[in-house]
């Protein structure tokens, strides 16, 4: 039983459930007290002990559903358990095909499976194998042998063709098995390697079909960062007293200074005003720091997006009222896809959201400077990094790039604090962590 | 737990049976929840909505389990102080100049300071005793002889500090204070943290404790709440009031009607002594459950139609 429960418990961490060995003990305890003869309850009492978001258990319920697939095979066997003793050789394969007894079938097959370990799967490379695996386990030669002779003889006849067809019946029962056993084993590995092979694909190469996955990642990194950042710790100055609230705590004392007090500050999250270039020549990327800006809007308190191409505009309410996908399209509806221009763009940002900009904000551009040869206005670029705290300017091409044809880069550089390459996930990550880990610092 | 406890929760069905009869109708799912609890003795964190019962539902074990309630209810700022105890150095203090001249009596023939220090520490732990310590409610849970429900409000209101601190009572049952020593849980009280999921609770507080998600209920659970709730509401209104109010819930509304604030309407109407819904009671009726105003007007562009589903839902049952 216990092995089962590892099994199980390692296809809910393949679905992204952080299971500890805490909740792995809580969880077995649960599942002794509650039993395994009642499906409902069972699975209501796990979820309590391993699944402790929403997500999470919708995700439980599903890889229980899955898991536990197998409950009507399960009962048949608590009957036959006197009947069955050790190892099924060919013969019993034999008869039990010839037969058609399908439910000592499936529980022989999952003796086999058992034996050979095909919990241990993890690639679909390896279907084929652990289904030949099992096939031998369960003693498939004799029959092969049979049939063999059957044909070798000449009278195979029907019932050498209802025997070739109940191998055939046994071999899909197999590989399905197989594959079940894949999509719970092994969805955990492949989906870090495709996690990983996206998070260093640029962003403009993704395919169309992997947008979904993308958005999960992303997901998941900001949630993450706000596990990691959200916390607003307060910092104690030791080594400077604060006379009054000291005063004010020891009144009950009698005056006497029982309790000393020290002087607090509180680490605020950081002030961000992010600006977003959805222009022609930033088109494939720029769905994808759209997605991310949309993300960062949760992650953080005080963040007010903008969107350009030939003009700018604000685009936080978009943000806050729409769901990632759908702020995207608006977005790119209202401003994209036109020729960018970013002087007139950084004209408009200048004019009605300057006077916004305080020492405390960290602006954050994403785009190419790309201007279609206009005039790129770097002086109001570098009026608004002499406003704010820090300019962070990611640039998607990569640095060779920067400054060749119609690209400004070089123009703008002096005024950007921080300039970086930026058009894979791990880029991305790596930027916003830098960013909140420095905002507190320097708060 | 005392066996007449363990045998309140000897079966789901019984605790279902047993909180039905204290007027609280509770899903399987919570049924589940307080069973293993119970048996496990392990915390519950409830999350879910605002207005779904999660205080309720542990007034309710409390009742049921005949254990006293201690609850402590989170917020910005909360400390050690205000949740787990206080040392009274003021009444320490006047105790000390009150008691000098007994102080004079007890040392009064010893001779030398070896002979005063010893005869001092006779009585040392006067001083440093409990009578100088004003518990507050988690200590108060620590320390109930017979055990205790404890409820931990609004958990996600407290601060992160707070949080981390709770983690020594929730895993351990035991709290350290400095000027006495570890207090430990004599018998382990049922603990339940309400959370409405302002902020995403620790991990290393959620590993520790059973999470139960508590949703609004589905609609034959909602009309067994109302019925349990107001039992002399006529039938039709309340197929229909459940209906409209499960309606409303699919709205995009700023704050979606609780279950408290469908009961609260129930009465309402029945106050106005309605036997059915129509469009302009419940006009006039909105604000019960709708407390902002563009909610409010969001579901009266819908009222009518709402209102003839609602009606059409209980004729199709009748």
């Amino acid at each position: 039983m216990e092995r089962t429960f590892t099994n199980f418990l390692s296809a809910l961490r393949g679905a992204d459930i952080r299971v500890s060995v805490a909740e792995t003990l809580d969880a077995m305890e649960t599942a002794r007290l509650m039993g395994w003869s009642d499906r409902q309850s069972l699975h209501d009492a796990l979820a309590m002990a391993l699944a402790k978001t929403p997500e999470e258990k919708t995700g439980f319920t599903r890889i229980f559903d899955e898991f536990f697939a197998f409950e009507s095979f399960h009962d048949r066997r608590d009957g036959q358990e006197t009947e069955e003793n050790g190892q099924t050789d060919g013969g019993d394969l034999l008869t039990m095909l010839e037969a058609g007894d399908r439910a000592a079938l499936a529980f022989a097959m999952q003796d086999a499976a058992v034996e050979v370990g095909v919990e241990n799967i993890r690639f679909f490379t390896q279907r084929g194998l652990y289904t030949q695996r099992v096939l031998q386990q369960m003693g498939v030669e004799g029959v092969d042998a049979q049939i063999q002779a059957m044909g070798g003889q000449g009278v195979g006849g029907s019932a050498g063709q209802a025997l070739r067809e109940s191998r055939a019946w046994l071999f899909e029962q197999v590989r399905n098995y197989v594959e079940q056993q894949l999509s719970l084993q092994g969805a955990a590995t492949s989906q870090e390697l495709r996690e990983d092979r996206l998070r260093r694909s640029r962003l403009g190469n993704l395919d169309r079909r992997d947008r979904e996955q993308m958005r999960r990642i992303v997901e998941k990194i900001c949630r993450r960062l706000v596990a990691l950042h959200s916390r607003r710790r307060k910092m104690k100055n030791r080594g400077q007293l604060d006379i009054r609230r000291t005063m004010r705590r020891n009144y009950g004392n009698d005056g006497v200074l029982f309790e000393l007090e020290w002087k607090k500050r509180k680490l605020d999250r950081p002030r961000v005003m992010a600006i977003c270039d959805v222009s022609g020549s930033v088109a494939s990327v720029a769905r994808f720091l759209l997605q991310f800006l949309y993300e960062l809007h949760e992650l953080l308190h005080d963040i007010r997006s903008f969107a350009f191409s030939g003009y700018l505009i604000e685009v936080s309410e978009h943000f806050k009222d729409n769901i990632a996908d759908e702020a995207a399209d608006k977005v790119m509806q209202k401003v994209g896809y036109m020729p960018t221009d970013y002087g007139e763009s950084l004209t408009n940002f200048r004019e009605s959201f300057l006077a916004d900009v305080d020492r405390n904000t960290t602006i954050i551009i994403l785009g190419d400077a790309r201007s279609n040869n206009t005039d790129p206005k770097a002086e109001y670029l570098k009026e608004m990094h002499e406003r704010c705290k820090r300019l962070i300017w990611l640039n998607p091409e990569p640095p060779p790039l920067w400054g060749t044809g119609d690209s400004e880069m070089r123009r703008y550089r002096p005024y950007c604090d921080l300039l970086r390459e930026c058009n894979t996930l791990n880029h991305l990550e790596r930027v916003v962590n830098d960013l909140l880990e420095t905002a507190q610092r320097a708060a | 737990m005392t066996p007449e406890q363990l045998e309140k929760l000897e079966s789901i069905e019984r605790v279902r049976e047993g909180y039905a009869d204290l007027g609280y109708i509770c899903s399987r799912q919570i049924a589940t929840a307080i069973y293993v609890a119970g048996h496990l003795g392990k915390p519950v964190l409830v999350e879910g909505p605002a207005g779904v019962g999660k205080t309720e539902l542990a007034n309710t074990t409390a009742a049921y389990l005949d254990l006293p309630l201690i609850r402590l209810q989170c917020y910005e700022g909360l400390d050690e102080a205000k949740a787990l105890y206080e040392w009274r150095y003021a009444k320490q203090l006047l105790y000390t100049q009150i008691l000098r001249d007994k102080l004079g009596e007890v040392l009064g023939e010893a001779q030398g300071l070896k002979e005063s220090m010893d005869r001092l520490h006779a009585h040392a732990d006067v001083f440093f005793s409990e009578r100088f310590l004003a518990p507050r409610p988690l200590l108060k849970a620590l320390r109930e002889p017979g055990g205790a429900v404890l409820l931990i409000d609004e958990v996600d209101k407290s601060d992160h500090e707070f949080e981390a601190f709770l983690l020594e009572i929730l895993s351990e049952f035991q709290v350290s204070i400095p000027e006495l020593g570890t207090i430990k849980a004599g018998r382990r009280p049922v603990v339940f943290l309400t959370s409405n999921n302002t902020r995403e609770m620790s991990d290393a507080l959620k590993r520790r404790c059973l999470h139960l998600y508590v949703p609004f209920p589905d609609a034959p659970l909602e009309r067994e709440i109302i019925q349990a709730r107001i039992p002399e509401i006529p039938r039709h209104l309340k197929y229909q009031l459940v209906s409209f109010v499960q309606q409303v819930r699919e709205l995009d509304l700023k704050k979606h009607p609780s279950v408290s604030e469908s009961i609260d309407w129930a009465r309402v109407l029945l106050l106005l002594h309605a036997d059915e819904l129509d469009a302009d009671m419940v006009r006039q009726t909105l604000n019960v459950f709708l407390k902002f105003e563009e909610d409010i007007q969001s579901v009266d562009a819908e009222l009518y139609g709402f209102t003839r589903q609602a009606k059409k839902a209980d004729g199709a049952r009748a």
